[in-house]
């Protein structure tokens, strides 16, 4: 379990990039939900946590392929392989991460 | 100046015809005066929400005017940190998220940050401000978007504000108009193929009016005159006795703006805010001039007619208000285009010469020389 960051310091709507390896985008929704997937997109080098948040996908900010933060399927391309996504635990105010054992698509 | 010693106190000598034709002479305004003072480049509500935007030449800069997240216009050189690509090639558009470079993908908000690029997090060390857009400085007056290229803005108070006070004696002479609160009825683009001066210096002269301008005169009979408005300090030209209202056959105009002074009212008032704007003042609407010098021999000039936003919205018919204006438009232009290709005439070479009506443009001309022989300018 790695921790992320002190949830306060994480507002909805905004997203923390964990410099893990391979690194890992952290997103807290509207909604209040948090999510953790791949940072990098499958399609080219850009940061998902750089990416445009709505609902519950994240849109690359490079080339626009959107990613379901709750799956990691993308939804067009020119992305075609889907993200990992990683365990979220809140305690005590902190943020942590169970990376995936998956091996990345 | 360079009087030549045979001119008889009656008249003046106008600027030689190089600087109408030579593209080296035009380079030098491009430094010294449209990328060094302030350049009334885009109409607010042409902006209407984030992202809008609007790709302007000034001088030999394309700039990038939108307005960021918070609201407030921003301006940028429409040139990617990368590698140069122009960033939006349009007049006009509307950025959904960002403004994205075709070559490379290099990415920018509104506020013109670099939030994204191919492999950025492998690059920790390029700093994201840093090799954002490089910002323009904006002002919103009149409800247009002014920008300057100068790393050090003038004083908009001095320069542009200045201007007003010349002509009007105060700035609240033109603040009864709200300019800014009018909405846009009508707007004409003009491609002259004329130097910029030959526009301004035909704006702020009215010799010509009695030959060219039959409706003008009509509707303001002292024009016949010579003297324009421009002439003096808070002086409008008055109506015509039968004349109605300022329209192409003196017919009702619309409603008039309420903040206007008595004596303002059955008036015309005009103003040159160098170097590119002409705000023409009357009781009902407000015509603003931008030009956009493009070459030695091209100036495009777009024309705004503005009206109280209830006329707008009603759907009134401006078109006998806007045709008075627009016959203006086409005469002047028609005479700066005539006169345009005379400039590299030999017989030219040393310039015309301006009447007692005209004697003021000398001090347009003065203006020009002192920008162009400035030390080094201040432009970026």
């Amino acid at each position: 379990m790695i921790p992320v960051c002190p949830l306060r310091s994480l507002p909805r709507g905004e997203a923390f990039r964990l410099d893990a390896d391979p690194p890992i985008a952290v997103f807290h929704t509207e909604d209040g939900e948090i999510y953790a997937i791949d940072d990098t997109c499958t399609h080219q080098d850009a940061s998902l946590a750089d990416g445009w948040l709505e609902g519950c996908e994240v849109e690359c900010p490079l080339h626009a392929s959107r990613f379901d933060l709750r799956t990691g399927k993308v939804d067009s391309p020119p992305a075609k392989l889907p993200v990992r996504t990683h365990t979220v635990v809140v305690e005590a105010d902190t943020i942590y991460v169970i990376p995936s054992q998956e091996p990345r698509p | 100046m360079s009087l030549p010693p045979s001119l008889p106190p009656s008249l003046v000598a106008t600027l030689p015809g190089a600087y109408y034709t030579d593209p080296g002479v035009f380079a030098r305004e491009c430094e010294r005066v449209f990328e060094s003072m302030w350049f009334c480049a885009v109409r607010a509500s042409d902006l209407p929400k984030p992202g809008a935007f609007r790709t302007v030449q000034v001088g030999r800069e394309s700039i990038l005017v939108t307005r960021a997240r918070d609201g407030s216009a921003r301006a940028f050189y429409n040139v990617c940190r990368h590698r140069g690509a122009r960033l939006r090639t349009e007049e006009s558009g509307e950025a959904r998220r960002a403004f994205q470079c075709p070559y490379h993908a290099w990415t920018y908000d509104f506020d013109g940050r670099l939030v994204a690029a191919p492999n950025l997090t492998k690059m920790p060390d390029l700093d994201r401000v840093e090799y954002g857009l490089v910002n323009v400085a904006v002002r919103e007056w009149l409800g247009y978007v002014w920008v300057c290229l100068a790393e050090e803005p003038p004083s908009f108070e001095e320069d542009v504000l200045g201007e007003v006070r010349t002509r009007l004696g105060d700035v609240a002479s033109l603040d009864n108009y709200d300019v800014a609160g009018l909405a846009l009825g009508r707007r004409i683009r003009y491609d002259v193929a004329a130097n910029w001066k030959l526009i301004v210096e035909n704006f702020m002269e009215c010799y010509h009016c009695a030959t060219i301008h039959p409706e003008l005169t009509e509707v303001l009979p002292e024009f016949a005159g010579g003297y324009a408005a421009q002439y003096y300090v808070g002086h409008g030209a008055l109506f015509g006795e039968e004349i109605r209202g300022f329209t192409v056959d003196g017919s009702e105009g619309l409603d008039r703006i309420p903040g206007i002074r008595e004596d303002q009212d059955r008036r015309y008032y005009a103003i040159t805010i160098k170097p590119q704007v002409f705000v023409n003042m009357v009781p009902d609407h407000v015509i603003v001039h931008r030009m956009f010098p493009l070459a030695v021999d091209r100036t495009v000039v777009e024309c705004d007619w503005l009206y109280l936003p209830e006329v707008v919205e009603a759907g009134r018919d401006v078109s006998r208000s806007v045709e008075l204006f627009h016959r203006v438009n086409e005469q002047d232009f028609d005479a700066c285009e005539r006169t345009q290709p005379s400039m590299s005439s030999r017989t030219y070479a040393r310039g015309g010469v301006l009447v007692p009506s005209e004697h003021h443009i000398g001090l347009f001309h003065d203006w020009v020389r002192g920008r162009l022989s400035e030390g080094g300018g201040d432009a970026g």
